[in-house]
């Protein structure tokens, strides 16, 4: 589909079974992202797309199953480790640091690439006042990159909604990201806010992000993936181009119902 | 024009921060430290107090509170840990000084960094247990250790049982300050220097990659592993900074007390400091030091009241947060606001 699609998988979930309990909320799901690629993670609520996020980003441990970025294995990582190599979220609720200005939101994201520590701050060794300097820099880039380094020095909840959005994506991106993870990320815009959003992502892609996105709009699914997996109950039902997926049987099923058989 | 919806005195003050040249700021702060070391000088009946002296009252509970205060703002208002068990790294720090300086020869200077050093321990050894927990189960275990440290204190003959530790010495004299029983002046000029460092480093922290990782964790911890926050690292060293200027008070305690018990050591304490802290504004060192001085202040000045004092004392707390549930000087930062050009 795009010029920028490589065919290395940078990340890859494989045979991915995770239960709550009793209840199976992901059974043998195989998922990649490749270089340069925007994947699109479709299905009715339920389907397990958020639980995807929270394995491969740490926040639960499947019950076997593998997640790799770059054929590193990223099972039984703490969240912080799995930030630092390479996968970064967005939240399908927005969930801001709100007591802090919107740069430090995305300096708290970015200082995380740092590796100077609390004694070297203290005293101001030279390497933390680079990376000091590295995260200011980086955050202000990033804000401005988003469009938003007139809010830089305002409090993150008192921002507007959209602003919000585009502030955690901006957060997202200071961990420099191989695959960006997006949780919703249209969810409440208006048509010509998603159209941006759109545009933006792609911009993100162009940045050398690869784009993991979960999203119930399916025009501005289908307008900018490359490819998208439909989950339903857990499952992976398909999995194609947009075109392809439009006219899949089964995904058309999953979101329409079937006529149960009386038999 | 200032703007008036904008109007308030934090906003006011930060303007004309901003707009000071460094000589200006270097003389303001330079005349403010000067003032703080003047006020044992002062002797004015206004301000005294009755039944203790002014000067006794400034060493403690004025500059001690505030110190211990600053401490615990690094854990509670920072971070957002709740921590019940405060009084224990100041136990820590007051009975590593007192068996050091009636066992061995060190003086005060070489033993303030050893009481801190056995805070620190303890802050890891509490910390690593326990900072895996959250909120309640946190606060619960916290408020264990402080009780677990007094009642280990209580038990331990090797270092005084329930009498306690005395005649411990004093520090020498310093550039002719003789610290003495009798005048509780230079323990306030040395606590006030040791608060003086401790609001720098923590300012310093404050501004840099470990205040904003702290912000983080107590805005939202989850979310602070997810942007790459170290998150356990960082609520370590809270503790551990926490619990070193802790255990520096402890150890200035106890060279001016002279003699210390376990009982000294109470849960009443841990929620007293506790109190300024929230009292003050949570996450903000200045409003901490000005909740410890008024909570220190106030039950000194009542005292003409005698015991019902701690009733207004109470009912005040009742009222204030009221008024101002995020204490009297709120941590709340100043926005910048520019307009999209």
């Amino acid at each position: 589909m795009s010029a920028h699609q490589g065919d290395t998988k940078i990340l890859e979930i494989k045979d991915l079974l995770v239960k709550f309990g009793g209840v199976t909320a992901l059974d043998s799901v195989n998922l990649h992202v490749s270089e340069g690629e925007i994947a699109a993670l479709i299905g009715p609520n339920g389907a397990g797309k958020t639980t995807v996020f929270n394995i491969v980003t740490g926040y639960y441990t499947p019950v076997s199953g593998s997640v790799t970025v770059e054929g590193n294995s990223m099972i039984g990582l703490r969240p912080y480790k799995i930030a630092r190599s390479g996968l970064a979220r967005t939240f399908q609720n927005i969930r801001l640091f709100g007591d802090m200005t919107a740069l430090e939101n995305v300096a708290t994201a970015a200082d995380a690439l740092n590796k100077s520590g609390l004694v070297g701050s203290l005293f101001g060794v030279p390497r933390s006042r680079r990376d000091e300097k590295r995260s200011m820099e980086k955050a202000h880039e990033l804000l401005t990159f988003i469009g938003l380094e007139h809010r830089a020095g305002q409090l993150s909840r008192n921002l507007p909604y959209g602003d919000q959005r585009r502030l955690e994506i901006a957060r997202a991106l200071a961990l420099e990201p191989k695959v960006l993870l997006l949780d919703e990320p249209a969810a409440g815009f208006n048509p010509q806010e998603k159209v941006e959003l759109g545009e933006l992502i792609k911009k993100i892609r162009d940045r050398g992000h690869a784009v993991l996105l979960i999203e119930h709009d399916m025009s501005l699914v289908m307008k900018i993936s490359d490819r998208v997996s439909v989950l339903d109950f857990g499952k992976k039902i398909a999995e194609g181009t947009p075109s392809e997926i439009q006219n899949d049987q089964r995904v058309i099923d999953a979101y329409l119902g079937v006529v149960e058989d009386a038999s | 024009m200032a703007d008036l919806s904008r109007f308030n005195l934090r906003d006011r003050f930060g303007d004309w921060w901003d707009e000071t040249s460094p000589i200006q700021r270097g003389f303001t702060r330079v005349f403010v430290i000067a003032l703080f070391y003047a006020l044992p000088l002062i002797n004015n009946p206004v301000i005294d107090t009755p039944e203790t002296s002014f000067q006794s009252v400034l060493f403690y509970p004025l500059v001690m509170f505030s110190l211990m205060a600053v401490g615990l703002n690094v854990v509670v208002g920072k971070s957002g840990i709740l921590d019940l068990g405060y009084v224990a790294f100041f136990a820590i720090g007051a009975y590593t000084y007192a068996m050091f300086a009636l066992k061995t020869s060190l003086n005060f200077w070489e033993i303030l960094p050893l009481a801190m050093g056995f805070a620190m321990l303890a802050g890891v050894i509490l910390g690593l247990p326990a900072l895996r927990l959250r909120g309640d189960y946190l606060a619960i275990i916290t408020l264990g250790f402080g009780e677990i440290v007094r009642i280990v204190a209580i038990n331990t003959e090797a270092i005084g049982g329930a009498a306690g530790l005395t005649s411990i010495p004093g520090p020498p004299a310093f550039f002719g300050h003789e610290f003495t029983v009798m005048d509780p002046r230079p323990y306030y000029w040395l606590t006030l220097t040791l608060l003086s460092l401790v609001i720098w480093g923590v300012l310093r922290l404050s501004h840099r990659k470990p205040g904003r990782a702290w912000e983080a964790i107590r805005e939202d911890e989850d979310v602070a592993e997810f942007m790459g926050v170290s998150t356990l690292k960082y609520k370590l060293w809270a503790f551990i900074i926490g619990g070193a200027v802790g255990g520096a008070a402890g150890a200035v305690y106890a060279s001016q007390i002279r003699s210390i018990q376990p009982e000294m050591f109470t849960l009443n304490l841990s929620i007293m400091i506790l109190a300024c802290v929230v009292f003050g504004g949570m996450g903000n060192i200045w409003g901490v030091i000005l909740g410890a001085v008024l909570l220190g202040y106030l039950p000194e000045k009542l005292r003409f009241l005698s015991e019902t004092r701690i009733i207004f004392f109470g009912l005040l707390m009742v009222v204030m947060m009221n008024i101002r549930p995020n204490g009297l000087l709120p941590r709340k930062k100043r926005e910048v606001v520019k307009e999209k050009s």
